[in-house]
């Protein structure tokens, strides 16, 4: 436990003297400040025709301009752009150890490679929680200064809910990017995955497959594309777990027994 | 081989056939070798030759494709398991978190290190003449600098064994001095056992207490300093002023001139000429030539090591 203490300390520190926390942060914010002009042109309608194709678009994405609507955009956004940015923290807190030529000052120590992957794994999920919670924190505080309709705290805990899970489904989905980040010793392989899985997730979902496609499974639930009792079932939480596990145990023995030759 | 038999031999590294493959290509082939309590071993090869490779195998880094590794008696398992709290090492270039301060990839290494001792990372910097760099990132220094790093990483936790690429990369001439002084003092007061590669053979040829030399992935010659210093080619050099009467003189009294530079000066590789170079003199002298310079010189590890490596390809 104490090596595993030392190895946290040291993830953390990396972590925290980066810069991209603050960029992922910045990233992540994006999503209920463009929440809050959507609702900001649905509470006006005159404006909204008046701005042409954004507020099109506000129209498609949103409908009406109040608290459940601007809450299930925040969880749709976490799905969405959760995707792209913990797949990014993923993807650094692994990746960078091979960009920059660190790995193998954490293979012959007495704090066990198990211990290090461990703690990048708790890094990445403590800063996923971190980009969570600010998401929610931002959006109820746009939401309060646009002055939406329908707040009721019942309404908090089911939307608090449903993004948690949401950010937990796609978070679940980055130990395969731990994998293909130390796999491919650097920042390419998961990105290039990322884009490929985001793409198929896409079409599986169009096509009605998406329940059973672990990385259609976060915006299915988020219903991004209706209620998520019509699109997603026990399967599709199976195989996202699935995918969970062979990801963590693939990065786990990876570490622990593949040749280490950078 | 049990740990306590191999303590009570103090033999500190030991391969036996260790061979690494890579698909078709054989990285290294069959080496045995072994490594006494405070023994300074130069691990010498050519580019390719199986240097890291060997030192990656030593490192738990990479699996043999056969053969056994063990550090202090104790086989270097799949996983990492080895006895790291006792070996400190630099494996090929340095690297360091670029954006934590020197100090503070110090302090990861400490804590990694299982070191409770917080002074061990003041005191590492000092060692290394680091303090000036002490609080600023690792992506601002110099190469012989994150080099210094390296080598306070690799010592930080006052190790029993150091295993080092290249250790003298990237210094300064007084840098180089400066880390073969500190190598040469662990091993002689504290019997900190050293096992090093590097091209820099002069280095080697100062420090080293014994060297293996590996080719094409196979170890090729493994030889003391003793060993070294007797199989050394001697020969005596000579100049003077009028070269042709002076070597008309040696070759009547029975010498054979082995070698004529292109500037001249010639050289008797017999030994009775290397062990008595003032009757060579008295001779010349005798001759009415005397020498204007009589030098007896010998092979460095280069010449030895090219001579080796060439001889093999």
């Amino acid at each position: 436990m104490t090596l595993f203490r030392a190895a946290l300390w040291a993830e953390v520190l990396k972590a925290r003297r980066s810069k991209v926390p603050w960029l992922t942060a910045l990233g992540f914010s994006l999503a209920p400040l463009v929440g809050g002009l959507f609702m900001i042109i649905l509470k006006d309608p005159e404006r909204a025709r008046s701005m042409g194709l954004i507020s099109a678009k506000a129209h498609l994405a949103a409908g009406v301009a109040d608290w459940p609507t601007m809450l299930s955009l925040l969880a749709q956004a976490t799905a969405v752009g959760g995707g792209l940015l913990f797949t990014l923290v993923t993807t650094w807190v692994f990746g960078r150890e091979f960009s920059d030529h660190t790995a193998k000052e954490l293979l012959a120590l007495p704090t066990p490679r198990a211990a290090i992957v461990a703690a990048k794994f708790v890094v990445v999920g403590m800063w996923a929680a971190g980009l969570t919670a600010l998401v929610l924190v931002l959006g109820l505080i746009v939401g309060a200064a646009i002055g939406l309709p329908r707040w009721s705290t019942a309404l908090l805990w089911r939307a608090a809910g449903a993004l948690v899970v949401t950010a937990v489904l796609t978070l679940a989905l980055m130990t395969p990017v731990a994998l293909l980040a130390s796999a491919g010793r650097g920042y390419l392989p998961p990105l290039g995955w990322a884009f490929l899985t985001s793409f198929l997730a896409q079409i599986l979902a169009a096509i009605g497959w998406g329940a059973w496609f672990p990385w259609s499974v976060p915006a299915l639930f988020s219903e991004l594309a209706g209620p998520r009792a019509n699109q997603i079932g026990l399967q599709s939480y199976i195989v996202v777990g699935v995918t969970w596990v062979t990801g963590l145990v693939g990065t786990f023995i990876w570490w622990n027994r593949v040749d280490q030759t950078r | 081989m049990n740990t306590t038999l191999h303590d009570a031999m103090n033999i500190v590294i030991e391969t036996d056939q260790l061979v690494k493959r890579y698909g078709v290509v054989t990285a290294v082939d069959a080496v045995s070798l072994r490594v006494a309590r405070g023994e300074i071993y130069g691990f010498l090869g050519l580019n390719g030759a199986g240097k890291t490779t060997t030192i990656r195998a030593l490192l738990g880094m990479i699996r043999p494709s056969s053969g056994v590794v063990s550090l202090f008696g104790e086989p270097i398992g799949p996983g990492g398991c080895g006895p790291w709290r006792r070996v400190g090492h630099l494996v090929e270039t340095p690297a360091a978190y670029p954006e934590l301060t020197v100090r503070e990839n110090l302090e990861v290494a400490r804590r990694l290190h299982d070191v409770a001792d917080r002074g061990a990372t003041i005191r590492a910097i000092d060692r290394f003449g680091l303090a000036a760099y002490a609080d600023r990132p690792a992506r601002t220094l110099s190469m012989g600098n994150l080099q210094r790093l390296g080598l306070a990483r690799a010592l930080l936790h006052e190790p029993e064994l150091l295993v080092l690429d290249e250790p003298a990369n990237g210094l300064d001439p007084a840098g180089v001095v400066e880390v073969r002084e500190l190598l040469r003092a662990l091993a002689h007061e504290r019997g900190v056992t050293v096992f090093m590669s590097s091209h820099n053979l002069a280095e080697v040829d100062r420090l080293a207490t014994r060297i293996g030399i590996i080719h094409a992935g196979r170890l090729i010659e493994e030889l003391d300093m003793h060993e070294l210093e007797r199989r050394r080619t001697r020969r005596l050099a000579v100049d003077a002023r009028d070269r042709v009467a002076a070597r008309a003189a040696l070759v009547a009294a029975g010498y054979a001139i082995s070698l004529v530079g292109e500037d001249g000066l010639f050289v008797l590789g017999e030994p009775r000429a290397v062990a008595a170079p003032d009757e060579v003199a008295r001779l010349l002298v005798a001759a009415g030539t005397p020498p204007t310079r009589l030098t007896v010189e010998q092979d460095d590890l280069e010449q030895h090591f090219l001579r080796l490596t060439r001889g093999v390809l």
